[in-house]
């Protein structure tokens, strides 16, 4: 059982790093869809015996992590006529080794904690953690408005997976409620990215600055 | 006596079977173009004829040019004997020998990049930069895959650190090194090994200018290297401890062979890597051998 | 036969030397020869197997009787001080003689005597004040060697920042010695490991020792230094002088009680030191700056052994303690060695063309194919290659640091980063030196001065060719030297004593004469067969290209820069460009500077606060008498009111 939700998270950190190495945006809103999905398998490995809310939250979040706000992105990002990040902040081997870095500190950081001890053997914590802290690593340091939704939904990926520690006793409520601002949220990232190419014909944010005033 | 007859054997197998190997993905390109291609024993034809010619020097060239190319071909079969050849051992086996074979290869590598210096060409100077430079990065690869054999086996001697699968990390471990061995025998994505005259090449632009038996002795090097390297991935990954003598050799030459395939496959699929990216590449390769190294520290502990 | 006699000789020898020296050359050689070899018998025989020797003197310099004392840390450094200072004492007789410099010759070799005894004297010293009065005398004298050319303005800056640079250090170390005599009640000097209270002062030390050593980042001094000293006083600064503050690390870490972390931060400074300095190393265009930058690799290189003795000693004496021990130590000797005959590889590149400047050179085997042969092996030596020296003390190093890693203490944390690091200096060493030796000996001769080189005389290449022999003579018998570092290792930790070697040493050596046997076999073969089918020379093919000029050849700036990209966050290399432009373009130019990054742009600013502070106090001190007397007034009614306020508790 935990085998194979280890083996799920091991998928997730690993697509991490594929998401911190490619410098073409359809790769990475791909390597996220898939992080997505596979997450979205978690609670129904988790739970040993079958319950149907529980299916139907993984089908839903299968569905809108895998198949809906990919197309959204991929639509933005024809729109604004982009699909390379050229110049990003932190290189690519630099956000690499920082990756890395961080799962192998996200891993030791876990074992200090003090988990419950059904948790202590799974990849559950170490795995949030590294998530977390790639979608943080994306969201500083590139420069392209999609890479930086991607950051942000690897940064919700590893919230996820710390909810998966509480699967028990989350309504499914709240469950739907976040999917559901996620989508919304990247639907209207998507209408942003479309202005934001107008106006200023660039999707980078740093230029964003000149609306200061 | 009997050891060194031994060692002859294994001399004369290293020897015999290197060229093979990129006959066999010559075929294998050809085969997924659709062509019929040159046939597998091609390298042989081309090492009798290029022994027997004669040999132009550049006139800037000292006498290391031909020292070079003969240092290098030495260290690597130096490197080849101290390698086990799956249950048969390695030829000499003490502790830290594998550190030898690491440092035999880098001076594989010195040999081959003084010699091309010699020529006072850009490209060979292009070529002998790139080499050197990328071997920075995959080294560093290289030592994180030794550690986490070493940390997985407990043990510093390449007897002891092969036999044993490299269990959970395997995977990791094959990725890491295959792609060590396409970047250190300048394979595609890395290098293009079939144009000779581009900007972008690193090893065949190192040797434009050797003719003759030290050209024939480099590439025999070359050949001698891609398989040592096949064999040092194939036997980091299979378990060939666990199995009888006829059952590992068999393991080891089929592996072998995969890889050969695997290289052979990967050129027909892929194309040469920007420069840029090639560091990115070698990076990822790091990094998977560090996770091995991971794994295989907790597979031990637990 | 005891070391005391022997230890007079040399002394007498160099005091001699002080004396004469200026005036008669050749008595000077002779002496110096006779005071290096009677120091490097009297430390063989302790190395050997003989015990140590201590000596106390009835009378007392600086109220204080002398004690000294040659035991086997002590012993193994002297041996490298003897082999090094006089080999550059013939080497320097040929490189700066009187007719060349007659001025600074005789002065040089005054003050190389000094360095010398005063080096000796830090060696045996066994107090610590006189361990202070040395370690100046050594810093002094140095000086002096570094700006025998004074009469260029970059030889003097090179001379000042090496002395404030090298008196920040001292301060450091005189605060070390004081705290340590204020708190024992002697200025004896010896093993102390019980008294606990004395184990923070080893940050003192470290913080003075590393200055002299060269660890990143109190490195700064060290370039400038070696490039602009002539070249066999940076042999002898890179090769030995640097290697006093290892010795001071050593001997105070083998000596005191220490904290715990204290290894781990000394691992963590080589490591940094190993990579960056390398990195740095191969980014240089001055061949002699390269060198410098290197030497910080190697002493990186030598500290991860130190620091990972001082954790395996923590550990409950981990064998593989003294592993590193014995790597660090024996690549003491060999970084000594091979650094030594680089630069005086470096030193006759230099005479022979008058430029330090690597992109200047090239071709130069044709007219000097000994110092060509010589700093290839040189190169290959300090890359770590097998068969030679190099490989051997880096092998020890990494097998001490894979058995921590196979042990799975905390002390794997830190042996597995620096097994990566030092993986990877080492394949970036290759690349340096690669770069150095083939764009200075290889290809065709980039200008002129390059064109009329010619090979140096029989004194350097005497020099060159003894130290050489000494790096292939430990490459291919490792076995011999092994109790003497058994016995330094012993010195340091008496429980460590271990004269048969916890690894196959003798098989390795017998692996390296097999290799350098197949090697000569294969060369000659190739060599036979390719002579056997017809050997033409023709031009250089380069694709076709007909009319090559020796400007289009590869230089030093190119071949790094891929390599050197990787590190241009910290070597923030500054290049002015000029592009051809019009349709008949006269000149273009490309200069690219990389600059001593903490120096520069760390330790300057940071001064020129400094001086902005202190130049806005100047304007206190203007000379008029009136207001200085208004100052003794404030300062006493100030006074006045803290007593009266009841004073400072």
């Amino acid at each position: 059982m935990s085998e194979l939700a280890n083996l799920l998270i091991g998928l997730a950190m690993g697509l991490n790093l594929l998401a911190l190495g490619s410098s073409r945006l359809p790769s990475v809103i791909r390597t996220v869809a898939v992080q997505g999905m596979a997450l979205g398998l978690l609670p129904l490995v988790l739970e040993t015996r079958f319950d149907w809310l529980v299916a139907l939250v993984a089908v839903i979040t299968l569905l809108v992590k895998g198949v809906m706000i990919p197309t959204l992105l991929r639509r933005a990002m024809r729109t604004a006529n982009i699909d390379r990040e050229m110049q990003p902040v932190i290189g690519f081997v630099p956000s690499l080794l920082l990756g890395a870095a961080g799962t192998i500190a996200a891993v030791a950081a876990a074992r200090a904690l003090p988990l419950l001890p059904e948790h202590a053997d799974t990849l559950l914590v170490p795995g949030a953690l590294a998530l977390v802290f790639t979608g943080f690593v994306l969201l500083v340091g590139r420069v392209k408005a999609i890479s930086q939704v991607c950051g942000y939904l690897i940064l919700e990926n590893g919230i996820y997976l710390f909810g998966m520690l509480l699967i028990g006793s989350t309504p499914l409520l709240v469950e739907s409620g976040i999917l559901l601002d996620l989508t919304v949220g990247i639907f209207v990232i998507g209408i942003i990215v479309d202005r934001i190419q107008r106006a200023f014909d660039s999707l980078d944010t740093r230029k964003l600055t000149v609306l200061r005033e | 006596m009997i050891e060194v007859l031994e060692i002859i054997l294994r001399l004369a197998l290293w020897l015999l079977v290197a060229p093979l190997l990129p006959g066999l993905i010559n075929k294998v390109k050809a085969w997924v173009a659709g062509r019929r291609g040159p046939p597998v024993l091609q390298l042989y034809y081309d090492l009798a004829r290029l022994w027997k010619k004669s040999v132009v020097m550049s006139t800037l060239a000292s006498p290391a040019f031909i020292a070079g190319p003969a240092v290098a071909w030495v260290a690597l079969l130096g490197a080849a004997l101290l390698l086990p050849l799956g249950p048969l051992g390695g030829a000499v086996s003490f502790k830290g020998d594998v550190l030898l074979v690491v440092y035999l290869l880098a001076v594989a590598r010195f040999c081959t990049t003084w010699a091309a210096m010699e020529t006072g060409s850009a490209f060979e100077g292009m070529g002998a930069a790139r080499e050197v430079s990328y071997a920075v990065l995959s080294e560093a690869a290289l030592i994180t895959a030794i550690l986490s054999l070493s940390v997985q086996s407990g043990s510093v001697t390449l007897n002891d650190m092969l036999a044993p699968s490299s269990g959970a990390g395997a995977v990791l471990l094959a990725g890491g090194l295959f792609a060590v061995l396409l970047a250190e025998n300048c394979r595609v994505p890395f290098d293009d090994p079939n144009t000779h005259l581009e900007l972008t090449m690193i090893h065949e632009v190192m040797v434009l200018d050797h003719s003759g038996p030290p050209l024939a002795v480099v590439l025999h090097g070359a050949a001698m290297k891609l398989l040592l390297f096949s064999v040092l991935l194939s036997e980091a990954v299979l378990p060939l401890a666990q199995w009888s003598t006829w059952q590992a050799s068999t393991a080891l030459a089929g592996a072998v062979t995969a890889v050969t395939i695997g290289v052979g496959l990967v050129e027909s699929l892929l194309a040469r890597f920007a420069f840029s990216r090639v560091p990115l590449l070698l990076t990822t390769a790091f990094l998977l051998c560090l996770f091995a190294l991971l794994l295989a520290w907790k597979g031990g502990a637990a | 036969m005891t070391p005391g006699p022997l230890v007079l000789l040399a002394a007498l020898g160099l005091v001699a030397g002080i004396l004469f020296g200026p005036r008669m050359p050749r008595f000077w050689l002779a002496l110096t020869l006779v005071a290096t070899l009677s120091g490097l018998a009297a430390a063989l025989l302790v190395l050997g197997g003989g015990p140590e020797w201590e000596w106390r003197s009835a009378f007392a310099v600086g109220g204080e009787p002398l004690h000294l004392r040659l035991d086997g840390l002590s012993g193994l450094f002297i041996v490298l001080l003897s082999v090094v200072g006089s080999a550059g004492a013939i080497y320097a007789r040929e490189y700066w003689s009187d007719q060349d410099h007659p001025h600074s010759a005789p002065r040089g070799r005054l003050w190389w005597s000094a360095m010398i005894l005063s080096m000796i004297f830090v060696l045996l010293s066994s107090n610590g004040l006189h361990f202070l009065i040395g370690w100046e005398l050594f810093a002094v004298s140095s000086y002096f060697l570094i700006t025998l050319d004074r009469a260029q303005r970059e030889v003097r800056m090179a001379g000042w920042l090496y002395l404030a640079a090298s008196h920040a250090g001292t301060l450091c170390l005189f605060g070390f010695f004081v705290t340590l005599a204020a708190r024992t009640g002697s200025w004896e000097l010896g093993p102390m490991r019980s008294q606990a209270n004395l184990a923070p002062l080893i940050w003192l030390a470290l913080a003075g020792f590393a200055v002299k050593a060269g660890l990143f980042p109190v490195h700064i001094w060290l370039p400038s230094a070696h490039a602009n000293a002539p070249s066999h006083v940076s042999a002898l600064m890179s090769g030995v002088a640097i290697k006093m503050g290892i010795y001071g690390l050593v001997r105070f870490t083998g000596w005191l009680p220490v904290p715990a972390a204290t290894g781990g931060v000394i691992i963590a400074l080589g490591a940094v030191s190993a990579l960056l300095g390398i990195a740095f190393a191969l980014a240089q265009n001055d061949l002699k700056r390269l060198l410098a930058y290197c030497s910080v690799e190697n002493v990186g290189i030598i500290a991860i052994g130190i620091g990972g003795a001082l954790l395996g000693a923590a550990q409950g004496d981990a064998p593989w303690g003294r592993l590193l021990l014995a790597g660090s130590l024996l690549h003491v000797w060999n970084h000594g060695l091979f650094k030594a005959l680089l630069f005086f590889g470096a030193g006759s590149v230099l005479h022979a063309t008058g430029t330090r400047e690597m992109s200047r050179l090239g071709g130069l085997w044709r007219s000097m194919p000994w110092t060509a042969a010589m700093f290839a092996l040189g190169s290959a030596a300090i890359s770590g290659l097998p068969p030679l020296n190099g490989f051997v003390s880096e092998w020890l190093v990494y097998l001490g640091l894979l058995d921590a890693a196979l042990g799975r203490s905390t002390a794997a944390w830190a042996a597995i980063p620096a097994v990566i690091i030092v993986a990877v200096a080492g394949a970036l060493a290759l690349a340096t030196f690669i770069k150095a030796g083939a764009v200075i000996f290889l290809g065709a001769p980039r200008t002129k001065a390059a064109t009329q080189a010619h090979e140096s005389g029989p004194l350097m290449r005497g020099a060159m060719l003894a130290i050489g022999a000494g790096c292939v003579a430990i490459g291919l018998a490792p076995i011999i030297v092994w109790p003497a570092i058994a016995r330094a290792v012993g010195t340091w930790d008496p429980d460590w004593l271990a004269l048969e070697p916890p690894v196959p040493l003798t098989t390795l050596g017998a692996a390296q004469v097999c290799l350098a046997v197949l090697f000569i076999g294969g060369v000659v073969w190739l060599w036979r067969r390719a002579h056997a089918n017809g050997l033409r020379r023709g031009l250089t093919w380069d694709c076709g290209y007909s009319t090559p000029t020796a400007r289009m050849q590869y230089t030093g700036g190119s071949f790094a820069g891929l390599a050197g990209g990787w590190f241009a966050w910290i070597l923030q290399p500054q290049r002015t460009l000029r592009r051809p432009r019009g349709l008949f373009p006269i000149r273009a130019a490309l200069v690219e500077r990389v600059p001593e990054t903490v120096l520069e742009h760390v330790i300057e600013p940071a001064a020129a606060v400094v001086m902005r502070l202190s130049r806005a106090a100047r304007q206190l001190q203007h000379g008029r008498l009136h207001f200085y007397i208004v100052y003794l007034a404030g300062g006493l009614t100030v006074l006045a009111i803290i007593v009266w306020l009841g004073g400072i508790s």
